[in-house]
């Protein structure tokens, strides 16, 4: 079944381009990375997921529901952690998650102490005196201490040290293990491509390209760098799939998508001194989309 | 149940000091009444010498000045003033402080829009009504213990109760403009430059003495020295007081509840 559903989401805000025609779902535990550079609709989508705001056009489902009409219902099984976390000042962290915890009907009381504990988080702390990071935690807590069926993130990194993206990650990974499903917006390529199944990419309040991360990487591009002897002509590489295409002194470096023998038969063609055939990181490929703007 | 419960724990100290001040100063104004009555005559001689105009500004009838209920008007529109500054301050609050991040809190509960607005307008409720409670018991007892003849009390209540329903008026306009004003970038100046905007119509509005504009301030709706003289409420301004609560209040939760909360 699809946990999230959209189709054709639309967003103006007055005449202002929030998201345009947006659609793809998310199946049931799954982790989906959803990725753009910043203002491109990334938070309207989620926004709109939530019903902090409404559509111009199409539709949303989650939980096979009408995500506007069941908002309320469908709410009991979604955590959500927001990119910027504010909460009412002048009150504790616990005091704060306990009131977040009544609104669903469980004790989340152990789940609290838990997630606290694994996030090194104080729970005794007003929440005015908390760093950008710990408020993040205070947000992450907040929005896993239910157990929810749906855990949205936007952007949820921001503000935590490399240690505890670590424990993060984590901690997501042991979600994903018990069947939960998590959207994952974000703008830092290396924790989509650590963490998720599949990819949506977004570019100006459009979805480019929804794939999975193996296909994304494994088969479609390869990244060469070659080390010659002599300067070489650029000339001969400029061919369908050569993209990125970079020189510097003795260094040739390119992305290559297709048929990787008519490739070979160029490079064989050099006096090399030394080459690498890699993996491009997803940060490489991503930049390639942004710049085509397919 | 709960929200509404954290709303009014929220409200606890802005309630505290709200009621306090309100009592202490009408303690305060109640205090200095005895210097007006027992030199009744001096007094009159001396606010003869006012313009008419400035008399009705503050509130002032020569004739009965030096009984407590003639006397208590006067300082009683200090009271509205500070009452509808708490009360529109905490309408302005409810949603306005709800659009700036906290919504990420509270919308994604499994809540709807409207019990959202219905828990904060009933803790804000429940706080003016505290406030008017002590105000009430506080300043009977005081004017009873000042008062020189015996005290009408139902009338000196009837006027007191005003305070009540300014109050409610202010609260629903308050909820009005946050939902109406797009971005609220100070909830305390849009609060103050509101009551204090209708107060000077007010003030203006009694000095000149045209009718038409009475409708304007909310202030006038109830005209505290007709009250005390004939220990009863206009109809037609009490009907309008009535209609001006719902359809702010009725707007506020239409809108909200169809309002897009922005990042």
């Amino acid at each position: 079944m699809s946990i999230i559903e959209l189709n054709g989401l639309t967003k103006y805000y007055g005449k202002a381009r929030g998201i345009e025609d947006v659609s793809f779902s998310v199946e049931e535990g799954e982790i989906f990375g959803f990725i753009g550079p910043n203002g491109a609709g990334k938070s309207t989508t989620i926004r709109t997921l939530l019903s902090l705001i409404y559509p111009t056009s199409g539709s949303a489902k989650i939980f096979g529901k009408d995500a506007f009409q069941y908002a309320p219902e469908i709410k009991k099984e979604i955590g959500y952690v927001p990119s910027e976390v504010f909460y009412y000042d002048n009150m504790k962290v616990n005091d704060l998650l306990k009131y977040s915890a009544s609104f669903y009907k469980k004790d989340c009381s152990r789940r609290i102490k838990e997630l606290a504990g694994l996030l090194d988080l104080d729970l005794h702390k007003k929440i005015d005196d908390l760093s950008f990071g710990n408020r993040k935690k205070v947000g992450i807590v907040q929005g896993l201490l239910h157990n929810p069926k749906l855990i949205i993130l936007d952007e949820p990194t921001g503000g935590l040290d490399p240690l505890m993206q670590q424990k993060f990650f984590e901690l997501l990974e042991e979600e994903k293990k018990k069947g939960v499903t998590i959207l994952y917006s974000s703008h830092v390529l290396g924790e989509v491509q650590r963490l998720c199944d599949r990819v949506a990419i977004i570019k100006e309040g459009k979805i480019i390209s929804l794939e999975k991360i193996s296909t994304l990487r494994e088969n479609s591009y390869k990244k060469f760098k070659l080390e010659t002897h002599t300067r070489v002509d650029l000339g001969i590489f400029t061919m369908d799939g050569v993209s990125n295409l970079e020189a510097k002194e003795k260094e040739i470096s390119f992305l290559f998508k297709g048929n990787i023998n008519l490739m070979m038969k160029k490079v064989a063609e050099i006096n090399l001194l030394n080459i690498w055939i890699e993996e491009p990181s997803l940060e490489e490929i991503f930049m390639h989309y942004y710049e085509k703007g397919e | 149940m709960n929200m509404f419960l954290h709303e009014l724990k929220a409200y606890r100290k802005s309630t505290l000091l709200w009621t306090l001040s309100l009592a202490i100063l009408i303690i305060l104004f109640l205090s200095i009444f005895p210097v007006f009555s027992q030199n009744a005559e001096e007094m009159k001689k001396l606010l003869e010498g006012y313009p008419e105009g400035i008399r009705k500004a503050l509130g002032i009838s020569i004739d009965s000045f030096t009984t407590l209920l003639g006397f208590y008007p006067f300082v009683f529109g200090y009271i509205l003033l500070c009452g509808a500054i708490q009360a529109m301050h905490l309408g302005t609050s409810l949603i306005a402080k709800e659009m700036k991040g906290t919504a990420e809190f509270l919308l994604v509960k499994p809540v709807t829009r409207h019990q959202v607005i219905t828990a904060k307008l009933l803790a804000a409720l429940v706080s003016i009504i505290i406030t008017n409670i002590v105000y009430l018991l506080v300043s009977s007892l005081m004017a009873t213990f000042i008062s020189t003849e015996t005290l009408t009390i139902n009338t000196f209540l009837l006027v007191s109760l005003t305070l009540f329903y300014l109050q409610l008026i202010f609260l629903a306009l308050g909820m009005l403009f946050s939902v109406v004003i797009p971005k609220i970038k100070s909830i305390l100046s849009v609060t103050l430059g509101t009551v204090f905007g209708f107060f000077i119509i007010n003030l203006l509005d009694s000095s000149v003495g045209e009718k038409s504009i009475r409708y304007l301030s909310p202030f006038e709706y109830f005209d505290i020295t007709y009250i005390s003289k004939n220990a009863s409420y206009e109809i037609p301004y009490v009907i309008l007081s009535l209609a001006v609560i719902l359809v702010a209040m009725g707007t506020s939760y239409f809108v909200f509840a169809k309002k897009d909360i922005g990042a």
